[in-house]
C-alpha cells in the first residue's frame, strides 16, 4: 500500500476534542427537560426488605419518583448467554423483595436536579430482614461446584504422556518439584468514568447515551428488559471513559433509568456514584491457584499441574479461566492437568477484567517457573526458552505466528538481564534492595465477525463507519490509519464515525479483538467502494473513463486511471452528478481457525528496589517485548502497553476489594481505599514490539493489544520481589507487612511482633 | 479528521438548556429568579417549609450566585449546597471537567481558581464567588491550543481522556508552581491525578516538553 | 447532603458567636464538603471563615507563628518552614496532592477526620458518628486503624501528618472564642477516644483555631518526616515518624520524636526521647528505644504488622537524620 502509514506514530484524530474538554461521554449529555436519577442500594448482603419509607424523599423538593419494589417500573429478565446476550445481570432490579448481594439496586430517586436525587435518596429509609452472607472461602467452599466446561474444554483437561496413569504418577516421578498455592484478591475495574446512562424517548422509540463497550449488544439487552423490540433502541457511546471490561456487559441500572424516563415522560440520566462502582459493574474474581511443575535436572518441564479455585456470585456464573488460558499452552510438557472449581459467595455478579483468566493465571505459572529456575539453578530466561511450546499441546497444530523466543532475547539485551544477580538479597543500593525479575506475556487473539462501511464522497474525503467503539484504545485511530491505506489518502480525508449502534453491526470491544475484527471489514469494504467506483466511471456518460471496460481502469492513490488519463474519485463522482458512493461489507474468520492456534506473546522484565528497614516496593524501571502481530498506530500501542503494565504493577502491588466476611460488604469501597497506582508510582517503561504481521490471522496481520501487557507484570515483580528480598509472596498485593522481616539481608535489630 | 465531539440527534436541544435549568431550579422550589438572596422560604428535607431561622445574614435555599468562569461573568441560581463542579457541568454545559470520585480522590475535577489548581468536587459555588475559574474550555486561545494540550496529544498523554481534562489542569499548575525539576518531582506533584488507564509516562514526557516550550514564554 | 445556611462572617468574633452545636465552620473544605456529602456531617449552618484574617507566616524571637487559614501548600514551601523545620515541610508535602494542600487550611488539616471506612459509611454502627451504636471495625477489617491510645469503642487511626510533626515540636495552637482566646499545647488538645469517641479535642462549640505557634528550636533544622505507605504518594500513612536529632559528635544531645498512623491521636513519644537523649549515636540506641513506642500497643486482626513497622520506621528515620546509612 503506498500510503505506508500503519505501523508509524499517529496522533489520535480524538485527541484535540479529548484535550479541549469537548469529546462528549454518556455522563455529559445535556438534553432540555433533563432529570437526575440517583440509585439506592442494599444495606445489607442477603435476606430480605420489609418495608421502604419514601415519604420524606417523595416530598423533598424537585424529587419526581422514587421508584423501590413497593413501586416498581416493570422490567423483564435478561437475555440468556445462548441468545448472544451479553447481559452482566440475568434478574431486573425492584421486581421483588429479595436482596442477593451489598450494594444491589433496591430504588431509584428521580429529580430535577443532581442534587436534589441524591439527597432525597439520602432521607428513604429500608428495614431489612437480613441472613448471614456466604462471603468467605471457607463459607463458599461448602458450595463449591465444578463448571461444565471452561474455554471450550472440560473443567478438566488432562494430556498424559504414554504410559503415565495420572498426573500425580508423573509429579512423583520428577527430580524437580514445585508445588505453591498462589491467592489474589478480587479486583474491581474502576475506569476513572464512572459508568453514566443518559435516556431519551421519542414517543416509543428510546435513544440511550451508555457508556458501554458495545453499543449493538447494549441495544438488544437493553430492548430485552425494557420488554420492547431493539429495532426501536439506538445506542451512542462516541467516548468512553476507560472501561477494562466492566462496561462490556449491560447492568440493570441502565434499562431502569430508561423505563423511569418513559413512565415520567422525560430524559433522565443516572450516573454510578465511585462507590457503586464496585457492587453493581462487576469484578475479578478472587482465586486461589495451586500450581505443580515438575521438571529433570536440566530444567525440562515434564509436568504441569494448575488447579483454580475462583468466586462466582449465587446469582451469576463467569469463569475466569486461569489455568485454561494459561498453563494448558504456554510450555511443552508431556503432562499437563488444569481444572478450575467455582466457589459461590453473596456479592453481585463477576465479569472480565482485563486480560481475563491470563492475568491470574500468568501471576501463578510464571512465579511458579521462576521458583522453578531458583530450585534448579537455571537462569529464568533460560528455563522458559528451553521449555517453549512449537505446537499448541495435545491439539498439534502450530501458531499462526509466534516469536516468543525473539522476545525474551531482546527483552534480555534490552533490559541488561545478564546483569542480574541470581542470589535474592545480594544487590543493595543504600537502604535499599535491589531486585530484577521477568515473566512471559501471554494473551490469545481472536477475532468476531464485523461489519464496515466505506463511503467516498464527492468533496475527496471518505468516511469510514462501524458500530464498534473507542475505550481509550484508539479505535477512532485505527478506523482512519486503516481506511486512509485502503482507500491510499492522506489520513486527513478520512473521516470516522462509530459508538452509534445504527452503523454497521460490529462486536463488542473486549478481550482485544476490535482492531482484528473491524480492520478486514473496512478493507473489503474499501475495495468494494473502489469497484462500485469504477463500474460507475465507466458507465456514466459524464465520467472522463465512459465507455471504458472496468478491467482498464485502476483505483490507486485517491485516483481513478485508465487510457491515459486520471481524475481523483471527488472530480469523478462531482463530473457524473453523484455525492457519493458506498460499500458495505462483513468480514469473519474462515477455516484457518481450524488449522492454527493464535496468541500474542510477549516477555516483560523489571527492576524493582525495596526498602531493607520498612520493606515498601518502589518500581524502578520496566522493559517489555511484545510479539503482537503488526503495529497499527506505534504511538497508542506503546501506550496501550504501558497501560496494561501499570494495571499490572497495581495488581501486583496496591489493589484488592476487601469484602467483609460477616456482611458482604466491600469495606474499601472508594478511591481512597482502593489503591490504583498513581504517577509517582509508575517507572520509565521501555517498550518494544517485533512486529511481523500475522496474515494467518487476519488481511492486517493484527492481532489486538489491549490486554497481554498486563499478563507478565504480576509475575515479574513478584519475582524480582523475590530476587531483591528472598522472600516469596505468592499473596497479593505485596504490601509492606508481607515482606519483613526479610531474609537474609533483614536489618540487624530485634523488632518485637515479627 | 476529526471525529464529531457531539453526535447524536438530541444536540439541537442543548443551546435552550443553560436558561431552562435556571427557571426549572427556581420553580421547583416555589421561586422567582429574580429573587437574589431569597429568603422567603427554607425547604426542609421533609418538604414542609419551615420558618427561617434567626437572620444572620446568611444564605439559604435558592440564591443567586456570581462566577467568573474562563474570563466570563456568569450568573446562576443555585442552592449552597451546590458544587462548583456541579454548577460547570450541569448548569453551565461545562462538561470538560470531570466527575471521577465525587469525594476528592481522583483529580479528574480540577479547575484553577486564582491559577491555583483545586478540586471542584470539594468546593461549593458559592464560595468561588469573586474568583477567577480557569476550566480546560478556557486553556485554549481560539483554535491555538495551550502548550500542555498540544504536548498531551504530541506524547499520547491519555486514552480514554477522561481524567484527561483534569491532568491538563494540574500539569499547566504544575509547571507553573515549578515542579518540573525532574522526572521524580513531576511524578510526585501529578500524582494527585489518577490514570486508570496508565498514561503517566507519556504525561510526564508532555509536561517536560510544554514545560521546555512555556519557559520561552509561550504562555 | 441536608439544606444549610451559609453565612461568610468577616471577623473571628463574628464567627464563633455564630457557632452552635448544629454548625460547622468551612475553610477549605477538603473535609468537611466531602463528610456532608455521605450525611457524616449534618450541619444546618455552615460558617465560610475565608473572609477572616487568621492568616501569616512569621518567624519570631520565641518561634513559627502560622495563622490558621494559610493553606498547606503555602506554609509548606515558605522559607522559614523550610530553614527552620524541615520537618513540617516534608509533612505538609507528603499530605494529600497538590490540589488539596492548596484548598486546606492549617487549621482544618488539624482538624480533619479520621478516614476509618465505617466512620464514612452511615449504614454501618460508628461510635464516634452515633455514640453508643458500637464498633465494626474492632471486629471487622482494621488494617489501617490504631494501634495506640485506643478502647473499646473506638480505634480509629488520626490522619494528619502536620500534627504528627507538631506535637513532635511541642507546638501549641491558639483557640478563639469570641473576644476571649486561650493558648494550648498540641499534644494535649487531641484526646484519646475512651468512652467518648465522639469527643476528639479540646474545643467547645463555636470555637475556633487561630494560630498554631512552634517554639523555637534551633536544631530543629535537622529533622525530617518520615511517611511509610503502600503506594508512594497520595495515601494515608501506614506508620510515619517526625523527628528532629540534636547531635555532638556520636553522641545524641537531645531529640524530638512522634509518631503517625499508629494512634488514635499523634503519638507524642516522651519514653523514647528519654531513652535516646545523652546516649551514642549509633542504631542499637534507636532500635532499643524504638521499644518503647509500642508500649501499650493493642493491636487488631489485620494491623499487628504496625507493631513491627513502626519502630522499623523510627529507627530508619533517625539512621537518616543520623547519617547513620
Amino acid at each position: 500500500m503506498s500510503t505506508n502509514i500503519i505501523g508509524k506514530p499517529q496522533d489520535r484524530v480524538d485527541g484535540k476534542l479529548k484535550v479541549t474538554g469537548r469529546a462528549m461521554y454518556p455522563g455529559d449529555r445535556q438534553i432540555e427537560n433533563l432529570a437526575f436519577g440517583y440509585l439506592l442500594t442494599s444495606a445489607v448482603a442477603k435476606g430480605s426488605i420489609q418495608a421502604m419509607d419514601t415519604t420524606a424523599a417523595e416530598h423533598s423538593p424537585g424529587v419526581a419518583a422514587v421508584y423501590t419494589p413497593f413501586n416498581p417500573l416493570k422490567l423483564y429478565r435478561g437475555l440468556e448467554s445462548s441468545e448472544g446476550a451479553n447481559s452482566g445481570e440475568i434478574l431486573p432490579p425492584l421486581q421483588d423483595q429479595k436482596i442477593l448481594n451489598h450494594g444491589q439496586i433496591i430504588g431509584l430517586v428521580v429529580a430535577d436536579s443532581f442534587e436534589q436525587a441524591r439527597d432525597a435518596a439520602a432521607l428513604v429509609k429500608t428495614q431489612y430482614e437480613a441472613e448471614d452472607p456466604v462471603a468467605s472461602w471457607e463459607q463458599g467452599m461448602e458450595h463449591s461446584f465444578a463448571p461444565q466446561s471452561v474455554s471450550g474444554e472440560n473443567a478438566t483437561v488432562k494430556i498424559l504422556a504414554d504410559g503415565v496413569r495420572s498426573i500425580d504418577d508423573a509429579i512423583t516421578g520428577s527430580p524437580v518439584v514445585v508445588d505453591a498455592t498462589y491467592t489474589e484478591p478480587i479486583y474491581h475495574h474502576n475506569p476513572m468514568e464512572p459508568h453514566a446512562t443518559t435516556a431519551v424517548w421519542h414517543g416509543d422509540r428510546l435513544t440511550i447515551y451508555d457508556a458501554t463497550q458495545g453499543v449493538v449488544s447494549h441495544r438488544l439487552n437493553v430492548a430485552a428488559v425494557l420488554g420492547i423490540d431493539e429495532d426501536m433502541v439506538r445506542v451512542l457511546c462516541p467516548f468512553v471513559g476507560g472501561a477494562f471490561g466492566c462496561k462490556g456487559s449491560m447492568w440493570m441500572f441502565s434499562p431502569l433509568t430508561a423505563a423511569a424516563a418513559r413512565a415520567l415522560d422525560r430524559p433522565v440520566k443516572t450516573i454510578l456514584t465511585r462507590e457503586q462502582m464496585f457492587t453493581l459493574v462487576g469484578h475479578r474474581p478472587a482465586l486461589i491457584q495451586h500450581l505443580t511443575l515438575g521438571a529433570s535436572q536440566d530444567g525440562t518441564l515434564q509436568v504441569v499441574k494448575h488447579d483454580v479455585r475462583s468466586t462466582v456470585s449465587f446469582s451469576k456464573a463467569f469463569i475466569e479461566a486461569a489455568a485454561h488460558r494459561t498453563s494448558r499452552l504456554l510450555y511443552k510438557s508431556r503432562n499437563i492437568q488444569v481444572s478450575q472449581t467455582l466457589v459461590p459467595w453473596d456479592v453481585g455478579g463477576p465479569t472480565f477484567m482485563r486480560a481475563p483468566g491470563c492475568a491470574p493465571g500468568m501471576f501463578a505459572l510464571e512465579c511458579a517457573m521462576d521458583e522453578l529456575a531458583a530450585k534448579s539453578g537455571i537462569d529464568p530466561v533460560e528455563l522458559r526458552i528451553k521449555n517453549d511450546a512449537d505446537i499448541y499441546p495435545g491439539r498439534n497444530v502450530p501458531w499462526s505466528s509466534k516469536n516468543l523466543l525473539e522476545c525474551y532475547r531482546l527483552g534480555e539485551e534490552k533490559f541488561g538481564w545478564s546483569k542480574r544477580n541470581s542470589e535474592p538479597g545480594a544487590v543493595r543500593d543504600g537502604d535499599w534492595l535491589v531486585g530484577m525479575g521477568m515473566a512471559s506475556a501471554l494473551y490469545p487473539a481472536h477475532r468476531n465477525p464485523a461489519s464496515a462501511k466505506v463511503r467516498l464522497q464527492a468533496d475527496g474525503t471518505a468516511q469510514v463507519s462501524s458500530a464498534t467503539q473507542d475505550l481509550g484504545t484508539g479505535t477512532w485511530t485505527v478506523l482512519a490509519i486503516v481506511g486512509a491505506d485502503s482507500l491510499e489518502l492522506p489520513i486527513e480525508k478520512i473521516r470516522t464515525e462509530l459508538g452509534d449502534s445504527a452503523l454497521p453491526p460490529a462486536p463488542t470491544s473486549g478481550g482485544s479483538t476490535s482492531v482484528a475484527s473491524v480492520t478486514p471489514a473496512i478493507q473489503k469494504a474499501a475495495e468494494s467502494a473502489k469497484k462500485k467506483l469504477i463500474q460507475l466511471a465507466a458507465r456514466d456518460k459524464k465520467s472522463p473513463f465512459f465507455g471504458m471496460k472496468v478491467e482498464e481502469i485502476a483505483y490507486r492513490n485517491g485516483e481513478l486511471a485508465g487510457g491515459g488519463k486520471s481524475a481523483d474519485f471527488g472530480s469523478v463522482l462531482s463530473a457524473i452528478g453523484r455525492g457519493s458512493v458506498e460499500a458495505t461489507e462483513m468480514a469473519a474468520a474462515g477455516e484457518e481457525e481450524e488449522k492454527y492456534a493464535f496468541h500474542s506473546f510477549g516477555a516483560q522484565f523489571c527492576e524493582l528496589k525495596v526498602n531493607r528497614w520498612t520493606g515498601e516496593v518502589r518500581l524502578h524501571r520496566i522493559v517489555s517485548v511484545m510479539d503482537i502481530g503488526t503495529v497499527v498506530n506505534l504511538k497508542a500501542a506503546r501506550s496501550q502497553i504501558i497501560g496494561g503494565i501499570v494495571f499490572g504493577i497495581g495488581m501486583a502491588l496496591l489493589e484488592g476489594s476487601v469484602l467483609e466476611e460477616k456482611t458482604g460488604r466491600y469495606a474499601n469501597a472508594n478511591f481512597v481505599d482502593y489503591l490504583v497506582a498513581t504517577n509517582a508510582d509508575v517507572p520509565n517503561v521501555d517498550v518494544h514490539f517485533i512486529n511481523k504481521p500475522d496474515t494467518i490471522f487476519n488481511p492486517v496481520g493484527a492481532r489486538g493489544i489491549g490486554e497481554i501487557g498486563i499478563t507478565g507484570m504480576p509475575a515479574a515483580i513478584a519475582n524480582a520481589a523475590y530476587n531483591a528480598t528472598g522472600r516469596r509472596v505468592r499473596e497479593f498485593p505485596i504490601r509492606p507487612e508481607k515482606l519483613l522481616p526479610m531474609s537474609p539481608n533483614q536489618p540487624a535489630i530485634s523488632m518485637s511482633g515479627s | 479528521m476529526e471525529p464529531p465531539a457531539d453526535s447524536g440527534p438530541d444536540r439541537e436541544g442543548a443551546s435552550s438548556r443553560r436558561e431552562f435549568i435556571r427557571n426549572l431550579a427556581a420553580i421547583s422550589a416555589g421561586l422567582t429568579v429574580a429573587a437574589p438572596l431569597a429568603r422567603a422560604v427554607v425547604v426542609t428535607e421533609n418538604g414542609i417549609p419551615k420558618s427561617a431561622p434567626p437572620d444572620t445574614g446568611g444564605v439559604q435555599g435558592l440564591t443567586e450566585i456570581n462566577l467568573r468562569v474562563n474570563g466570563k461573568g456568569e450568573r446562576l441560581v443555585v442552592d449552597p449546597r451546590v458544587t462548583l463542579l456541579d454548577a460547570l457541568r450541569d448548569r453551565l454545559e461545562l462538561t470538560g471537567t470531570k466527575k471521577g470520585c465525587d469525594r476528592g480522590a481522583c483529580g479528574a475535577c480540577t479547575v484553577h481558581l486564582d491559577g491555583r489548581r483545586v478540586l471542584s468536587c470539594l468546593t461549593l459555588a458559592v464560595m468561588a464567588q469573586g474568583k477567577e475559574i480557569t476550566t480546560i474550555e478556557g486553556l485554549a486561545k481560539g483554535d491555538e491550543l495551550h502548550p500542555v494540550q498540544a504536548a498531551f496529544i504530541e506524547c499520547d498523554a491519555f486514552q480514554c481522556g477522561y481524567c484527561t481534562p483534569g491532568q491538563i489542569m494540574s500539569a499547566v499548575a504544575c509547571i507553573n508552581e515549578g515542579h518540573t525539576g525532574s522526572g521524580r518531582e513531576i511524578r510526585e506533584f501529578m500524582s494527585g491525578n489518577l490514570c486508570r488507564c496508565g498514561a503517566y509516562p507519556n504525561i510526564v514526557d508532555a509536561i517536560k516538553l510544554a514545560a521546555a516550550k512555556m519557559k520561552g514564554g509561550v504562555n | 447532603m441536608r439544606p444549610f445556611v451559609y453565612e461568610s462572617p468577616s471577623s473571628g468574633q463574628e464567627a464563633t458567636s455564630r457557632g452552635s452545636t448544629d454548625s460547622a465552620f468551612i475553610a477549605g473544605g477538603t473535609t468537611i464538603i466531602d463528610l456532608m456529602k455521605l450525611e457524616v456531617m449534618k450541619p444546618s449552618r455552615l460558617i465560610d471563615l475565608n473572609a477572616l484574617q487568621m492568616r501569616g507566616i512569621e518567624m519570631r524571637e520565641d518561634g513559627l507563628r502560622i495563622g490558621a487559614l494559610e493553606k498547606m501548600s503555602d506554609v509548606a514551601v515558605h522559607p522559614e518552614v523550610v530553614a527552620n523545620y524541615p520537618v513540617i515541610s516534608e509533612a505538609l508535602l507528603q499530605s494529600a496532592s497538590a490540589q488539596i494542600r492548596n484548598m486546606a487550611s492549617i487549621g482544618g488539616n488539624l482538624l480533619q477526620r479520621t478516614r476509618c471506612g465505617y466512620f464514612r459509611d452511615v449504614t454501618t454502627p460508628c461510635n464516634k458518628r452515633e455514640p453508643g451504636s458500637g464498633c465494626p471495625a474492632i471486629g471487622g477489617e482494621n488494617r489501617m486503624h490504631a494501634i495506640l491510645g485506643t478502647s473499646s469503642s473506638c480505634v480509629a487511626t488520626h490522619p494528619s501528618d502536620l500534627a504528627v510533626a507538631l506535637v513532635a515540636l511541642d507546638a501549641s495552637i491558639q483557640i478563639q472564642n469570641g473576644a476571649n482566646e486561650r493558648l494550648i499545647k498540641l499534644d494535649d488538645f487531641y484526646l484519646v477516644p475512651g468512652d467518648t469517641p465522639d469527643h476528639e479535642n479540646q474545643l467547645r462549640s463555636g470555637e475556633l483555631i487561630a494560630e498554631v505557634h512552634v517554639p523555637r528550636l534551633p536544631w530543629a533544622r535537622r529533622s525530617t518526616y518520615l511517611k511509610i505507605r503502600d503506594r508512594d504518594s497520595y495515601e494515608f500513612a501506614l506508620t510515619s515518624a517526625a523527628v528532629a536529632l540534636d547531635v555532638d559528635g556520636d553522641k545524641i544531645r537531645d531529640i524530638r520524636i512522634a509518631v503517625g498512623g499508629v494512634g488514635t491521636k499523634p503519638w507524642n513519644l516522651p519514653k523514647v526521647r528519654e531513652a535516646i537523649a545523652g546516649k551514642p549515636l549509633k542504631q542499637e540506641t534507636f532500635a532499643a528505644a524504638a521499644k518503647l513506642a509500642v508500649d501499650g500497643a493493642n493491636p487488631l486482626r489485620h494491623n499487628g504488622f504496625k507493631v513491627d513497622l513502626v519502630q522499623r520506621t523510627i529507627v530508619r528515620a533517625l539512621m537518616n537524620l543520623g547519617d547513620l546509612t
